[in-house]
């Protein structure tokens, strides 16, 4: 059946996607509460992500090779590259966005740095960082198909077979799923963004 | 190029059992008032009380639910809503300059729209500039956000008049000024409203603003008008218990009831003879800067003589005698409020008080209302 | 390395490569503007419309650019044209958005000042609410100019030739040289236009105020 052969590419594509996204997470908000409290890494950081995002994914993937050559490695750390950005650049909006009132008052009844970014600022920031992890998701099964050309395998392997053989069946034997994968992670982050934030949008300061 | 007027002055505005609701809420509740051409009229009442609302209706924003509303007669549902508007100018609290054009596309907008040349149109806008004390040089080109609160409302006003709409309709214009800004554009608007000579209707929640710009103040409490009347009225026989202490009739009559007439005069001067040359009394009137003058007879009994009746009879008459009126005498140590109750029975406002058969001063309600509050 | 990077720029035509690749882009990014800018009207005419489209403009955004290329083979074949249509389709969402989002949110006191001078619809439509507009549609069109680069440059991998050729050839071939010339003279590219667009937004925004 075409599903059994279309399992192990399918397998590969999500693989690939969430790791890069999970690690872009990890690595994205962290960097952004660093941002807060240090004015240099906001610079860099914020001038790096923007110069980055106007980018075209083609030549961040492309240069990935000479640097750290292809493979299933080098095409995570090219969808890293670009899942990070909307991350932080979203992160770093909604924690720094807090009405300046709200900190000093939490500074006031004398909570730490450290719960005020617990309980004041990561609160307000939760639905730009949703934002930015669901727009990250799309971009991250976008961009792990372009990385089967660097051989990352997947859903893209399919495509450009199905591209240098002219088999129209091949290449859509790898879009569509990809397209099913999208169309699902929209939905399922717009149904969770129904249901998880509505509560937390509020939540400041009890 | 000639805007298409549906009036040209106003005569009258009959607004006819006027009710309007909004869903559930009774914005306006079945109001009368009768506009005169040419006064300045105050709805004055708290929030909510349908006092934009009634604007709106009158330049056909939005329409009444019941009721009619007549300008010079003219029922303005038989009016195009846009050409009405045209001749209305409206002037809000918020201001609503576009952003996006300087002070000069502000002002000529309208005018560009009708097609005037850019000559005109520069000409009307420098013209406006200047009635509203701002430079024109400094301000033609400069864009809304250039300007600081005072500033652009008056080039609000200015683009409201650039039409010379006969009827200019004003929702707290001052509303969101600082006190001090708010009452030096109170003088502007004073000395503004002498030169334009428009009918007004005029939205403020400030009752002093009221008494200080008002010919007649209509007071609004949940969509109807609790009263209408001029400020002395208000002030002397306030409806009910709402409108006093809107006013502020007991604070006023707490300190007028103690006071009497030689409180409140200003001195009768200059004392002219009834014998004197029209021109000559002219000239004495206006060098000591006063509108009223006492006129002497021989018979020693006195007269009062006012400076715009002189100007307009001063080709009919020989002698200032002739363009007297006979006074309205008072004594210096009667109660002030029995002299304005006096006074208002006998519709007279202008009263002589004479001390020891010779007079010592006049008393004028009005100015005295104003001065109160 | 000067030397080098002449080699790669001429052996692979670089300068035609550029111009083709400007071309397309031009192309694409004014046929994106007019057909965004003319939904974002429409949407704003016939308010029912607005969840069905952006929900399907929405719908598409998310499909792997890639994926978007392959499906309109069957209709456009591969090269500029299907190019040009996925960079439309997928840059009229950010313009139509902004569109009708900076025509729908003209401050209430300037539509109410505008109808009681007596302004008609139609002229308040075109001479108030679409000026105050363009700050925003701006801000769409730099989105788009973004999406747009992006898709061209992956267009080369689809006959659709432009950066995105020398790019294939360099990644197939693996060398390096091929890799960092086009690579980076495509990014700066991108960075100069999204600059240039990030420009004309700030002064839009600093003109027409309320955004
Ligand atoms: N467009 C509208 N839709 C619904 N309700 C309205 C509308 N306009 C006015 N109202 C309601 O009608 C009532 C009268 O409003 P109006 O604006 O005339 O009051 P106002 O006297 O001008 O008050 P304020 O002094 O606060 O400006 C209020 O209860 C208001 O909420
Ligand atoms: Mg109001």
């Amino acid at each position: 059946m075409v599903s059994g052969l279309l399992l192990t590419p399918i397998l590969q594509h999500i693989v690939l996607a969430y790791t890069a996204l999970f690690v872009s997470i990890a690595l994205g908000i962290p960097l952004a509460i660093l941002a807060l409290y240090s004015r240099p890494l906001q610079k860099i950081v914020m001038t790096l992500a923007n110069l980055m995002q106007a980018v075209p994914t083609l030549a961040v993937v492309a240069i990935v090779v000479p640097l750290i050559g292809i493979g299933f490695w080098p095409a995570i750390v090219a969808i890293i590259l670009r899942a990070l950005l909307p991350i932080i650049k979203n992160t770093w909006i909604g924690l720094s966005s807090v009405d300046p009132v709200l900190i000093a008052s939490a500074e006031g009844i004398g909570l730490s740095e450290w719960e005020i970014i617990r309980y004041v600022r990561l609160p307000n920031a939760y639905p730009a960082i949703f934002a930015g992890v669901k727009f990250a998701a799309i971009l991250a099964n976008s961009v792990a198909i372009l990385t089967a050309m660097i051989g990352s395998g997947g859903l893209g392997s399919l495509v450009f077979e199905g591209l240098a053989g002219v088999n129209m069946m091949k290449m859509l034997s790898g879009a569509l799923p990809a397209i099913g994968i999208a169309l699902f992670l929209d939905a399922s982050f717009s149904w969770m963004e129904r249901r998880l934030l509505p509560r937390s949008g509020q939540s400041g300061l009890e | 190029m000639t805007l298409k007027r549906p009036f040209d002055r106003i005569e009258t505005i009959d607004i006819h059992g006027v009710r309007k609701r909004f869903g559930e809420t009774v914005a306006v509740d079945g109001i009368s008032l009768d506009i005169r051409g040419g006064e300045l009229l105050i709805l004055i009442g708290g929030s909510g009380s349908g006092k934009t609302t009634t604007l709106r209706m009158i330049n056909r924003l939005i329409d009444p639910d019941e009721g009619t509303i007549a300008i010079n007669g003219i029922d303005t549902q038989t009016i195009d809503g846009i050409v009405l508007r045209k001749n209305i100018g409206y002037v809000i609290q918020q201001i609503g300059l576009f952003p996006h054009m300087t002070i000069r596309e502000n002002i000529g907008l309208l005018p560009t729209i009708e097609g005037w040349s850019r000559e005109e149109i520069d000409s009307r806008v420098a013209e406006l500039l200047i009635l509203v004390h701002l430079p024109p040089d400094q301000f033609m080109d400069r864009y809304p956000k250039e300007l600081s609160g005072g500033q652009q409302q008056r080039v609000g006003l200015a683009r409201a008049l650039v039409m010379n709409p006969p009827l200019l309709l004003m929702d707290e214009p001052f509303g969101a000024l600082d006190p001090l800004l708010r009452r030096q554009l109170q003088d502007e608007f004073i000395g503004i409203k002498e030169d334009i000579g428009k009918t007004i209707v005029f939205v403020t929640h400030d009752i002093n603003e009221a008494f200080r710009l008002g010919d007649r103040i209509a007071i609004m409490h949940e969509g109807q008008i609790v009263q209408l009347g001029t400020p002395r009225d208000l002030i002397l026989n306030p409806a009910d218990k709402m409108v006093s202490d809107l006013v502020g009739s007991d604070r006023l009559f707490g300190h007028i009831a103690s006071l009497t007439v030689s409180d409140m005069m200003v001195p009768a001067s200059p004392i002219i003879s009834g014998e004197m040359e029209v021109q000559s009394a002219i000239g004495v009137m206006v060098q000591s800067g006063s509108k009223i003058a006492v006129v002497r007879n021989r018979a020693s009994s006195f007269s009062v003589l006012l400076l715009s009746t002189l100007l307009q009879m001063r080709d009919e008459v020989k002698t200032v005698l002739e363009a007297t009126d006979p006074p309205f005498f008072l004594s210096m140590d009667a109660s002030l409020l029995s002299a304005l109750e006096e006074m208002k029975a006998a519709s007279v406002s202008l009263g002589l008080v004479m001390k020891d058969g010779e007079p010592a001063g006049l008393l004028l309600p009005d100015d005295l209302i104003t001065r109160l509050v | 390395m000067i030397d080098e990077i002449t080699a790669v720029w001429i052996t692979y035509n670089l300068t035609e490569r550029t111009i083709e690749h400007l071309w397309i882009f031009s192309i694409a990014l004014i046929a994106a503007i007019v057909a965004g800018v003319a939904i974002g009207l429409f949407i704003y005419r016939r308010r029912r419309y607005a969840s069905p489209v952006f929900s399907s403009l929405n719908a598409v955004e998310t499909f792997p650019d890639i994926a978007l290329l392959v499906l309109l083979i069957p209709l456009a074949g591969i090269g500029t044209v299907p190019t040009i249509i996925a960079c439309v389709l997928y840059s009229i969402l950010p313009i139509a958005r902004n569109t009708y989002t900076g025509l729908i949110f003209v401050s209430p006191d300037l539509l109410e000042v505008g109808r009681a001078m007596g302004l008609s619809e139609r002229f308040i439509l075109l001479k108030v609410r679409f000026p105050l507009a363009f700050p925003m549609i701006a801000g769409g069109i730099r989105i788009a100019i973004v999406f747009t680069m992006g898709i061209v440059t992956l267009g080369g991998i689809f006959g659709a030739g432009g950066l995105g050729a020398p790019l294939q050839t360099g990644i197939n071939l693996i060398r390096p040289d091929i890799i960092f010339v086009a690579g980076i003279w495509v990014g700066i590219l991108a960075v100069i236009l999204d600059g240039i667009a990030g420009g004309i937004e700030a002064s839009l925004k600093r003109r027409f105020g309320s955004w």
